[in-house]
């Protein structure tokens, strides 16, 4: 199962868990009807919030090395791949692009299993640059915003087409925003 | 005398709230069918409709957290009307300047007008600055609101007794009521966050009038446009727990609940959090510091944490093994802190770095704001409402409505569910269609598209129940 599919399972067991726990609270309050005040876990409050703020420290410090910022960060990219978006239209090159003539780019091919750095920006507005597989999952990402350049790092260890989509909102044709490359 | 007016101008605000929700839904209803190839209208109509739903959510949403907290502020402190009125009217003004922007002068950068989006005019050369100016209305109207009720509880309550400082000490004297502290966290940030809207505005129309000769840094007006967007949404959810503290126990016929060193603790903590916790909207940005970056996750966990933990425990106390006198009204509120937990995993999920990196913009941010607002704060304000236009009307209503909660429960989690679904195929948001790789996303759409509409239909049922009330208030033998 991929990462995605993996989280979208975590979020519906949790999701279960407290529909359940609220169902059961409400109908608590219909089979005890008459009583009074039989309930309060003050105790139990600081646990529960014991539990859950250690569960948050455990999550984020497994969570953030993982970041993409760390990401392959102390090796040395064998490939540079430069990405300039413009309104509606990615140019890719194996060159760096000049951001007053921007150009056609070229078709990008990268070897499987080494390390690449995309190095993007943008023309114009804020674009996303998203890479997806050929099973139409996102693989990795970052913005393409004017005047900085984003540098993603990846492996990419499947060869096959990858198609680029625009992952931020950038205008009229935003939806049909897209390029491609082949890694072999 | 001062309260007929107040429940007149409340009545007011409720029903207004209503019909521009349901203009709103059906706006969004249409983006769904669009996106399902049901309907077909140009890119530009589904863009110019997402901008004004967006904005109009987020603004409905906003003004009916504070018009609940006005009306149940006058409880503890003298608040002018005054005020509430001049909102109003800013707010009547400042929603058809935006409306006019994006439905006449086709206006689509989306509600977050990303720069330098707002200037790549594909629509009329005025509705650009219409719409700056719209933002610059609603925030001027809404600025002297939560001015005014913050200097309202400051006048009855020293800052530190607002914030319930003296809950951490043994001996505490007088009690602040949890009430009082939410909506003066609440107001604090929603002034914060206004302030933050005014530099922006100022830096579009410093660049707009410069015609060229001055230009803003793209990622610092990021950073603003976040810092504004991210933190009034969130407000106006606190705005909404405000009522919630206030009236829950009230309607249950509990006790009221009172304000401890945790729950104190816990809501200062808050503010705090929710103000830095906008970061995590730019982790996509790699040239962000990465230090922001640690912090907006960091925040993110942090915020929900507290806030969460204490109201989610004070109302298990409340209704847990207790007889509970139960009416629509807190059925609304019950479900709506179930929404707002279970969309805050959502959120939760998201907000953790390397998640974002495979989630970020796809179907999953839409998947866990409509889950914390559709069926959570909405919810809140909709019991305030039910409960106000039945307080207005001094109509005793204790039916439970199930029909009308059933068509809620199913329409709005069925329909935030296809979100989820989308978000984990990867399914990219804000697209007018669907690349054809995406071969379950128009699918998802259509359902999504129907489940809204039962949603609707349970709306436009409470609508009409609590319109009738509202207006009875303006009556004269009534109230």
């Amino acid at each position: 199962m991929e990462k995605h599919q993996s989280l979208l399972v975590i979020f519906l067991i949790l999701a279960g868990l407290i529909a359940s726990i609220f169902l059961h609270i409400y109908r608590s309050s219909l089979i005890t009807y008459g009583a009074e005040g039989m309930y309060n876990p003050t105790r139990k409050r600081y646990f529960f919030f014991l539990i859950l703020a250690s569960v948050a420290v455990i999550l984020m410090s497994v969570t953030i090395p993982d970041s993409p910022y760390f990401m392959f960060a102390d090796k040395q990219p064998s490939k540079v791949v430069f990405v300039a978006a413009k309104q509606f239209s990615f140019i890719l090159s194996n060159q760096a692009i000049d951001p007053k003539k921007g150009g056609a780019g070229e078709n990008i091919e990268i070897p499987v299993g080494e390390l690449v750095e995309f190095r993007v920006s943008s023309l114009d507005v804020t674009h996303g640059f998203a890479i997806y597989d050929d099973k139409s999952n996102l693989v990795a990402q970052t913005q393409a915003m004017p005047g900085y350049i984003n540098k993603l790092r990846w492996k990419f260890n499947t060869p096959g087409t990858y198609n680029i989509l625009c992952l931020e909102f950038c205008g009229v044709a935003h939806a049909f925003m897209r390029a491609s490359f082949t890694v072999k | 005398m001062e309260n007929k007016s107040l429940k007149r101008v409340t009545s007011i605000w409720i029903i207004t709230i209503l019909v521009l929700f349901v203009a709103s839904i059906l706006l969004g209803i249409i983006m769904r069918f669009n996106q399902g190839t049901k309907i077909n209208l140009a890119p530009a109509t589904f863009y110019a409709y997402m901008t004004t739903h967006g904005l109009t959510m987020v603004g409905i949403w906003v003004v009916a957290g504070m018009a609940a907290v006005h009306y149940l502020l006058t409880r503890y402190v003298k608040v002018p009307l005054s005020i509430n009125i001049f909102a109003m009217l800013f707010t009547v003004i400042g929603v058809v300047l935006l409306w006019a922007a994006t439905l006449v002068g086709h206006f689509h950068a989306a509600w977050t007008f990303l720069y330098p989006l707002p200037f790549y005019t594909a629509w009329e050369a005025w509705a650009t600055p219409v719409f700056l100016l719209g933002i610059g209305v609603l925030g001027i109207g809404w600025f002297v609101w939560a001015v005014g009720m913050l200097v309202s509880i400051l006048k009855n309550y020293s800052l530190s007794q607002a914030f319930a400082w003296q809950h951490f000490k043994k001996d505490n004297g007088i009690e602040t009521p949890p009430f009082i502290l939410i909506a003066t966290v609440s107001l604090i940030g929603v002034i914060v966050c206004l302030l933050t809207a005014v530099l922006l505005l100022i830096l579009y129309f410093a660049e707009y009038f410069s015609k060229g000769s001055f230009t803003n840094d793209p990622l610092l007006m990021k950073n603003l446009t976040y810092f504004f967007g991210h933190t009034i949404i969130n407000e106006a959810l606190y705005l909404g727990l405000a009522t919630l503290y206030e009236l829950l126990p009230e309607i249950s016929g509990r006790p009221r609940f009172k304000t401890t060193w945790y729950v104190a603790l816990a809501w200062n903590c808050t503010l705090v959090f929710v103000l830095t916790a906008f970061f995590h909207h730019l982790y996509m940005d790699f040239v962000q510091p990465e230090g922001f970056q640690m912090i907006g996750q960091i925040a993110s966990y942090l915020a929900s944490l507290p806030s969460a933990t204490v109201t989610a425990f004070s109302v298990v106390i409340l209704i847990y093994n207790n007889s509970i006198k139960w009416s629509l009204a807190n059925i609304l509120f019950f479900i709506g802190v179930m929404g707002w937990l279970i969309g805050g995993m959502g959120a939760v999920i998201d907000a953790t770095i390397s998640n974002n990196f495979i989630l970020h913009n796809t179907l999953w941010v839409p998947a866990h704001f409509h889950t914390y607002n559709a069926m959570g704060n909405v919810l809140f304000s909709l019991a305030f409402f039910w409960w106000a236009a039945n307080e207005f009307t001094n109509t005793h209503n204790d039916r439970r409505e199930r029909f009308k909660t059933i068509l809620l429960l199913v329409g709005g989690f069925g329909f935030v569910l296809m979100f989820y679904i989308g978000g984990a195929l990867s399914i990219p948001r804000r697209y007018s269609v669907y690349p054809e790789e995406f071969t379950s996303a128009a699918m998802l759409a259509t359902a999504g598209a129907w489940f809204a509409c039962i949603y609707l239909l349970g709306i436009v049922l409470m609508l009409i129940d609590i319109v009738k009330k509202c207006t009875r208030v303006f009556s004269s033998s009534s109230v």
